[in-house]
């Protein structure tokens, strides 16, 4: 859910309309984010992995709550169509995102599907999951000629700050 | 040995007064031309008949590749030409069983081969290599800049460590220029001169030859000739290492990188006086240069060209020995 003008003058209407009504949302929903427990990593269409991004974030929250508590179990028991993975959200996940207190999944478009109707497709994750990155890391090397330049540069700048006072 | 030493004096005391009677620029730099050309003709015809050697790579994605190549004429840029257009374009250096190599000098035995980049996990080497090609770039375009009636000595090219921020060449210029203070305007035709040369994207050819073919080339410059004596006497093999790069024939203190179209960036910063030397009024050349893989963003070129202007002090041997491990070793943490 974002705070936008859309949202604003959209009288708190602010989920898409998907499926054939509310109920049958909510099922699809739930199918996904039980695909997303299971592997993680998905792939789906970008409305769906969007809407979908918002109940994998809150999931997570409650999780972090233990399994002890009421609501959370019955939120994960809901959220979940199958429930060999509850254990999985209580033990793998919400000790994995124990640091972190929002942005848990990361979302990257791909591009649209072949067949008939090119629909926008998206990947959503997990972050820590254990496939490779979507994006290519960034390697940071510290010995390259430029950085090494600008290390000199610091250090002098550094001295010049110290010497000053 | 008596007769040797003799002999050298003699010569040494006949290029003061060729000196004195100063050949003209382009007539002494056909001759070095000359000599150079002659002694590469000579040591290429040291392998008459083809012979293989075996070239094993290394590096990511070469591990295992067995290259034959020709003993005496293949070059360590020939063995790139056999992989990719990316190993052709971005490596600056070879490491032969170890030792560091220029692209361009021949392979003589069967040897394992690295190509180094300036992105590698640890390009001190290159950058040390990077930093020693700009400062002779930079000495060749000081020869070249000035009218013929000037006389441009160079001296020993001191080795700078990366960090101090700005390579530099020490120069003699004629005794009429003085009281010559550079300006604006000159660092910047040095500039458009040193990236005329870039655009032409020369090789620095090099070539080992013995302390006499080296005298041989520099007779008319005495300094050169005692750099010549120095650097041959300090060699383990007693050879030195020249280097040519389009028609300037240089002496070197190690490996350059392959080509003048590795610099991007180029800019002569600051020419400096350091008093009176032996050879008359020095001054210190300096400049800052970026190779086209490590290309710097405009604010943060201003940054590190207005550091390039401040006299680098150059560090005493043991001082470059003790400044050098951390170089070397390993980033703390990987961010």
């Amino acid at each position: 859910m974002r705070l936008t003008l859309q949202m604003l003058i959209s009288h708190g209407r602010v989920a898409r309309k998907m499926g054939m009504g509310p109920q049958s949302r909510i099922n699809m929903l739930r199918n996904i984010l039980t695909g997303l427990v299971r592997h993680e990593r998905i792939e789906t269409t970008a409305a769906r992995a969007d809407e979908v991004r918002f109940y994998a974030e809150k999931i997570i929250d409650y999780a972090k709550k233990g399994d002890t508590d009421e609501k959370a179990m019955k939120m994960a028991s809901f959220w979940l169509t199958e429930k060999d993975l509850v254990p999985k959200l209580f033990k793998v996940l919400a000790p994995r995102f124990e640091t972190q207190t929002n942005g848990y999944t990361r979302m990257a478009r791909i591009p649209n599907r072949q067949n008939l109707d090119r629909a926008k497709m998206a990947v959503l994750e997990y972050k820590g999951n254990p496939f490779p990155p979507l994006y290519p890391v960034k390697k940071e090397n510290e010995l390259t000629l430029i950085n090494q330049l600008l290390k000199g540069y610091r250090e002098e700048r550094a001295q010049q700050l110290a010497a000053k006072p | 040995m008596a007769t040797r030493t003799v002999c050298q004096v003699l010569q040494r005391r006949f290029a003061t007064s060729a000196a004195a009677v100063r050949a003209p620029a382009n007539e002494v730099r056909g001759q070095r031309n000359a000599v150079f050309s002659r002694e590469q003709a000579r040591q290429r015809a040291l392998y008459p008949r083809i012979e293989k050697i075996e070239v094993s790579m290394q590096g990511p994605g070469l591990d295992g590749t067995l290259l034959i190549m020709n003993k005496g004429m293949s070059t360590p840029l020939s063995c790139a030409r056999h992989l990719t257009e990316h190993h052709l374009t971005n490596s600056a250096l070879a490491l032969v069983d170890g030792e560091p190599w220029s692209l361009h000098q021949p392979l003589t035995h069967s040897c394992s081969l690295t190509l180094l980049t300036f992105k590698d996990s640890d390009p001190t080497l290159v950058n040390q290599a990077y930093w020693r090609s700009c400062a002779a770039l930079l000495g060749q375009v000081l020869e070249t800049a000035f009218k013929d009636d000037f006389t441009v000595e160079l001296l020993n090219t001191p080795e700078v460590p990366v960090t101090l921020g700005a390579f530099c060449c020490d120069v003699v210029l004629d005794p009429q220029l003085d009281s010559w203070t550079p300006s604006e305007e000159s660092l910047r035709s040095l500039t458009r001169g040193a990236q005329q040369l870039i655009h032409q994207d020369l090789a620095w050819e090099p070539l080992e030859v013995v302390p006499s073919v080296a005298l041989e080339i520099f007779s008319h410059s005495r300094c050169k000739q005692e750099e010549v004596e120095q650097k041959a006497a300090q060699s383990p093999k007693g050879t030195v290492m020249l280097h040519r790069c389009g028609d300037h024939v240089l002496l070197s203190a190690g490996p350059l990188v392959a080509r003048t179209g590795l610099c991007s960036q180029y800019e002569v910063t600051a020419v400096h006086s350091l008093g009176r030397g032996p050879w008359g009024l020095q001054r210190r050349a300096q400049g800052l240069s970026l190779p086209l893989q490590l290309q710097a963003h405009h604010t943060v070129w201003r940054k590190l060209r207005q550091r390039a202007e401040k006299m680098v002090e150059v560090p005493n041997t043991e001082e470059v020995n003790r400044l050098s491990p951390p170089d070397s070793t390993p980033p703390r943490t990987s961010q």
